[in-house]
């Protein structure tokens, strides 16, 4: 798994390359926490290049939306389709986050709200 | 011919070490990247479960993980020699719940039986068996197009 990040207007775009399962996830949750923690008040996850997701990966991104709501950040997600967007909505996982389909949605979303 | 095993053991970051296989076994059954999602998460989620919660001892213990096509299926086998737990006869997680009420735990299974077309656990000789099977599926291996 790779994490890029970059900022897009007054929101982050972390973007999830690769694979987010039992080794990796813990990954992905310190850097959302690091991000919660510190100034970012909108964040968004780009999912696009993602390979495959895991419950370890769900944790964290529940873990996330705890810390946002606490903090008054928004979280979004983007670039979900095909099977991992399935596994989203296997998991309930939908209905926890604001979805777009595409970054420059998402990034509308972040800033409209 | 075509099948894969290996064994691994109760650590995660030998979990690191599946994926690789997977693709292997893949590539020679040219199998969907569907399908290739599928085993992939049902590894990481059946395997990390053993490794956590499966032993009441801190020893070190072997794995085995064998990956086959029997005729319309594809079949994904681990077997441990853990605690007796059956992943079939595991509660049901809601996962409408509001989200204050969610909880993590429990997930994994509820997602790897919606993936699957068929699970069958064994208890024998004091080992654990699961039997995991998805309809095969042939497709491109390469991955699908981003937007």
């Amino acid at each position: 798994m790779q994490l890029k990040e970059r900022s897009e207007q007054d929101v982050t775009v972390l973007e999830v390359v690769g694979r987010v399962d039992s080794v990796t996830a813990a990954e992905l949750g310190t850097r959302l926490n690091e991000l919660l923690a510190s100034r970012e008040r909108r964040l968004l996850i780009d999912f696009s290049r993602l390979e495959y997701i895991s419950s370890a990966g769900f944790r964290v991104l529940f873990l996330a939306t705890k810390q946002a709501a606490e903090r008054g950040s928004r979280l979004a997600l983007c670039g979900l389709s095909g099977k991992a967007l399935e596994l989203f909505s296997i998991a309930g996982f939908l209905r926890l986050f604001k979805i777009a389909t595409s970054r420059a949605e998402g990034v509308v979303a972040l800033r409209e709200g | 011919m075509g099948v894969v095993e290996t064994s691994i053991l109760n650590k995660i970051r030998d979990l690191a070490r599946m994926p690789e296989l997977v693709d292997r076994f893949a590539a020679e059954h040219r199998l969907s990247p569907n399908v290739v999602f599928g085993m992939n998460v049902a590894l990481d989620e059946m395997l990390s479960n053993i490794i956590k919660y499966g032993y009441a001892d801190d020893a070190i213990h072997e794995i085995r993980v064998r990956l086959s096509v029997d005729g319309s299926m594809v079949v994904t086998e681990i077997e441990d020699d853990g605690r007796p737990f059956d992943p079939c006869a595991a509660p049901e997680v809601d996962v409408d719940a509001p989200a204050e009420a969610r909880k993590v735990g429990g997930l994994g299974i509820h997602i790897v039986r919606k993936l699957m077309a068929q699970m069958d656990y064994t208890r024998i000789a004091g080992r654990n068996r699961l039997v995991m099977k998805m309809l095969l599926e042939q497709g491109s291996a390469e991955r699908q197009a981003c937007n």
